[in-house]
């Protein structure tokens, strides 16, 4: 590691306020600024892009307070001397699929949640594409975990009973230049395990994706490439773990460590401390903090943020599979550059876009930032219409400067795992990810004198909530024939009825919320948005699980959606 | 033979007079419903001013309903309730309707089809209202569903965004809930509601009305905190230095209604841009033969009154439905109307009672409305003030159009 030679570049490229020093723990990048981008942008230059030396942001942010945690008020002992083999940090789609994984074993896996479910963080707030891995290179982490997940993608969705389209990925360009280096093309991804890409010229390229503006001259399929509903498949992961003995603590946020001998001896949170023998760090844009106070704080995270916008079924023609353009125009960023998406839903998906930020959390949105990507995208099809939008959400990616995974086990601290820098394509990469995490758990477990053992028990497969409108009608009345709340529509948009949205209420991790709700089996994600049904499932939350109508919440504490009885109300009782 | 002569889809007010009409002409009515109950949002819409026309009475939009729903029971007419429409569709002539009950799946067949669908709300999002997604951002629709069908107070400190008749109405109704309504802001530079209403609703409270304001953020993470409210200029575009913090805890959204055609569109039905319903003839008909339209599936109205006079209108003609020819002549409206219904004229058909619906594009003075034939002006109309929340109705003799005559509606000053 060249310190000097890192110092010289960050003098060269204007960063002449910033330095790095290297610490045991690793590149430490010092200085001030009250300007964000400038410390990130210096995160960068002092950075080897794949690199396992990580810089540390050291730095001074003076423009603005960096807001705290968004914690519980909670105060509880309902976890506390809780003694698990194993202690997940983060509810996310790599918390999730780990505890499943460590299920296969013989173990005592406790998850805690600073949210009130599953998938609120990147998770639930990303394009739900299954990646091919179009631009990653062996070598890096990225690479490795995109492939190994990528493939694990048919079997998963089929145990978990999610929905899963292996639709494809297209690439399109609207320049001539690549042109003569088609059939290198070709060879190069099939080499690279991308599987029989097709290389399509203007006209087929047109009948493939007839939505595609005029003057496309060269698109690339990628046939590895799907969709999946991203906070269905946490949600799912989420369950499979719970019915195999998996405990989920929502509202629990930790606090803070104990270490002894460069060992977690104990991890306290608003709910009490518990004792584990491992910890995974799977707390996304928080797994900085979260590796500090196991005094291992190697790296760091630097919020991302993006934009995704869903559009009306009705316009759902404008993509058979999903593509993004890649123009000739130079543009600038880490990200793809976002695209137009077909959702397993079969809703248009449009983004995302990515800024930087110093808030963990800002799940804002601006019109700005949504008429950006649209006049984006809309180079590729004409078709593209805000006016279509039916919602829009922001995510916050936990990137790295390397912009790489860190998925191993602690430098300093024995017996914690991390899966940090997980970004796009964390989705994707997220259930080889757990496979790994759960082998370094084991292995540290090992170290500790307890045994691995099988679990005889462990049942990968979970069984979703019937989607009745996707049915044929004869099996749709065999349904309802079963279960007459099957036939009440309630969120009319969407077709659900009363007997799915029970169902939702009565899973193996239950979200007693109108979003919690929602995310399951999708009453007010149609083009009223709730406008319509709202009401309706609030009134059934409430039947349902015996809690009066005022202390139904949206989403998490303090979102109650109603201030008690009218007069007239109170009246009627 | 089909099941049915006529299925009427949806049981609110324009519903429940087309199969009242159809059902009048001996024929064989089905009407569906999806909720439990027939009457569609009149049901919780417990103020007054309902029935002024069509009964000469000022009825709540309840009592409105319940004088519909009894005519229509007393009639005998077919009614299935929970109904849920999943699919129709159009095989040799004959209308397939698939239905979901707590029965089952079932599929009935209909001669002809009247789409009595209604509106939805616009909502948050649509409006390009930004920030953050916490609680307490309603549609005023189902704020009101929730105080007078649940009886519970969504509200304590409120902003209202719009000023169309539910938002005036709700800025009252939570008023005597005991809420305190801050104002009502208008993105447009006149109010969207019935002068009536501004005049019960707002001004009798208190209630401050802001033209040419709009909220251009939400705060708060859990339950809404505040909102960003900004000047707006004539393009409704917000005025950068403009912008003020209100605390609040609910917004409540009257932004505009979008006539619900999901169902008229399975079938290739063609809509309006203008009207956002579909294009129909003097019979409620629209380009696909056999579906009629009705109501605010149709255009939005602002009063009930002619939603059931248009769904009687198309419930009649459903009846009378043959499956003849239509001759086709347009009727054009200029860019001096936001839009006017019906678009065509089947000059097969009588006109000599064509009625006209439009609304102006803008608030106008001493205006007159024509109707000319190839040029030739066969009917004037002159008015003192139009305005777009007000929607007009004539009544004109058109029996002299053939068809390929060029029909316009024409605005000038008076």
């Amino acid at each position: 590691m060249n310190v000097k030679k890192i110092n010289r570049r960050l003098q060269k490229n204007g960063f002449a306020a910033f330095s790095v020093h290297e610490t045991e723990d690793g590149l430490v990048l010092t200085g001030k600024s009250d300007n964000w981008d400038e410390i990130v942008n210096a995160g960068f230059c002092a950075a080897k892009k794949y690199g396992r030396t990580h810089v540390i942001n050291d730095c001074v942010f003076t423009g603005d307070a960096i807001p705290p945690i968004r914690a519980p008020k909670l105060v509880d002992k309902a976890i506390d001397g809780m003694k698990p083999d194993v202690l997940v940090i983060g509810g996310g789609v790599v918390g999730a699929a780990t505890a499943r994984e460590l299920m296969r074993q013989k173990l005592d896996v406790l998850v805690v949640e600073k949210e009130y479910d599953l998938a609120i963080g990147a998770s639930g707030r990303n394009d739900g594409c299954v990646h091919p891995g179009i631009d990653l290179l062996p070598g890096c982490e990225k690479h490795y975990y995109n492939v190994r997940g990528n493939r694990m993608f048919d079997q998963l969705a089929k145990d978990l009973d999610i929905e899963f389209d292996r639709c494809g990925q297209t690439v399109v360009f609207d320049s001539k230049k690549l042109l003569p280096l088609a059939p290198l093309i070709k060879l190069y991804f099939k080499c690279m395990g991308l599987g029989n890409v097709r290389v399509m010229t203007e006209k087929k390229l047109k009948a493939f994706e007839p939505a595609l503006r005029d003057g496309m001259k060269l698109g690339l399929f990628f046939p590895t490439g799907g969709v999946v509903c991203p906070y269905n498949l946490t949600i799912a992961l989420g369950e499979n773990a719970a019915q195999n003995g998996a405990k989920f603590s929502f509202d629990t946020v930790v606090t803070g460590m104990e270490t002894q001998g460069g060992k977690i001896t104990a991890v306290h949170t608003n709910r009490g401390t518990v004792y584990p023998r491992a910890v995974v760090n799977a707390a996304g844009v928080f797994t900085e903090d979260v590796a500090k106070m196991a005094g291992d704080r190697f790296f760091s995270i630097h919020p991302r943020k993006g934009t995704n916008t869903i559009l009306d079924h009705k316009t759902v023609s404008m993509v058979r599979t999903s593509y993004s353009l890649i123009s000739e125009l130079k543009e600038e960023g880490h990200s793809k550059g976002g695209g137009i998406i077909r959702t397993v839903d079969q809703n248009v998906l449009v983004g995302p876009d990515a800024f930087e930020t110093y808030k963990k959390e800002d799940f804002t949105t601006e019109a700005k930032n949504v008429a950006a990507v649209f006049q984006k995208q809309g180079r590729a099809t004409e078709r593209l219409r805000q006016s279509d939008a039916i919602t829009y959400f922001s995510g916050v990616r936990a990137a790295t400067f390397e912009e790489d995974f860190i998925v191993e086990k602690g430098r300093k601290c024995a017996n914690i795992v991390h899966a940090a820098g997980i970004q796009s394509p964390g989705l994707t990469a997220a259930p080889a990810i757990a496979v790994a995490l759960a082998k370094m758990c084991g292995e540290i477990l090992t170290a500790q004198g307890k045994k691995a053992e099988k679990n005889p028990d462990f049942d990968p497969h979970r069984q979703g909530i019937p989607r009745l409108a996707k049915l044929p009608d004869a099996e749709r009345a065999a349904y309802i024939e079963k279960n007459p709340a099957y036939g009440e529509i309630v969120c009319r948009c969407e077709e659900i009825s009363r007997g799915e949205i029970v169902d939702a209420l009565h899973r193996p991790i239950p979200c007693v919320t109108v979003d919690g709700v929602k995310k399951r089996c999708r009453p007010g994600m149609g083009r009223c948005q709730g406008g319509f049904c709202g009401p309706q499932v609030a009134k059934i939350i409430s039947e349902e699980c015996n809690i009066p109508l005022e202390a139904v919440r949206k989403a998490g504490e303090g979102s109650e959606l109603l201030f008690g009885k009218t007069k007239g109300g109170a009246e009627n009782g | 033979m089909a099941d049915y002569d006529v299925t009427v889809i949806g049981a609110g007010p324009a519903g429940l007079a087309a199969a009242l009409a159809a059902d009048e002409k001996g024929k064989r009515v089905l009407l569906v419903e999806r909720a439990a109950r027939m009457g569609g949002i009149l049901n919780q819409c417990i103020h007054d001013g309902f029935g002024l026309l069509r009964f000469g009475e000022r009825l709540s939009g309840c009592e409105y309903a319940s004088r519909y729903v009894r005519m229509v029971e007393a009639a005998g007419i077919e009614t299935t309730l929970l109904t849920f429409v999943t699919r129709v569709e159009k095989k040799d002539g004959v209308f397939h309707i698939t239905l979901v009950t707590k029965d089952g799946v079932r599929t009935v067949t209909s001669t002809a089809l009247v789409l009595s669908t209604g509106c939805r709300e616009r909502t948050a999002k649509q409006v390009g209202i930004h920030g953050t997604r916490p609680a307490g951002v309603y549609t005023a629709g189902t704020a009101q569903y929730y105080i007078n069908i649940l009886g519970e107070q969504p509200a304590k400190r409120v902003v209202i965004l719009g000023s169309g008749d539910i938002g005036l109405i709700m800025a009252r109704r939570l008023t005597l809930e005991g809420a305190e309504v801050l104002g009502v802001f208008e993105a447009k530079s006149t109010p969207s509601g019935l002068t009536r209403n501004i005049a019960q609703c707002l001004d009798d409270f208190g209630i401050p009305l802001h033209v040419s304001h709009t909220v251009t953020r939400v705060f708060g993470d859990a339950r809404l905190e505040a909102v960003e409210i900004s000047e707006v200029d004539e393009k409704m575009q917000p005025i950068p230095g403009t912008a003020q913090k209100i605390d609040c805890d609910t917004l409540i959204l009257s932004v505009g209604l979008i006539p619900e055609n999901e169902l008229a569109e399975t079938l290739g039905v063609t809509l309006d841009p203008r009207a956002k319903g579909p294009v129909c003839d003097q019979n409620y008909e629209t380009l696909v033969d056999g579906v009629f339209v009705c109501g605010n599936a149709l255009h939005v109205n602002d009063l009930v009154d002619y939603v059931s006079e248009s769904g009687a209108s198309a419930g009649a003609a459903a009846a009378d439905y043959s499956g003849k020819a239509r001759e086709l002549a347009e009727l054009t409206a200029d860019g001096g109307f936001l839009y006017a219904v019906p678009e065509r004229l089947d000059t097969a058909g009588d006109l000599s009672k064509t009625v006209v619906f439009f609304r102006s594009r803008e608030v106008r003075e001493k205006s007159q409305v024509s109707v000319s034939v190839n040029g030739e002006t066969v009917f004037t109309k002159k008015y003192q003030r139009l305005k777009p929340p007000e929607m007009e109705r004539i009544e004109v003799d058109l029996s002299r159009v053939k068809p390929g005559d060029r029909v316009t509606l024409e605005l000038r000053e008076a």
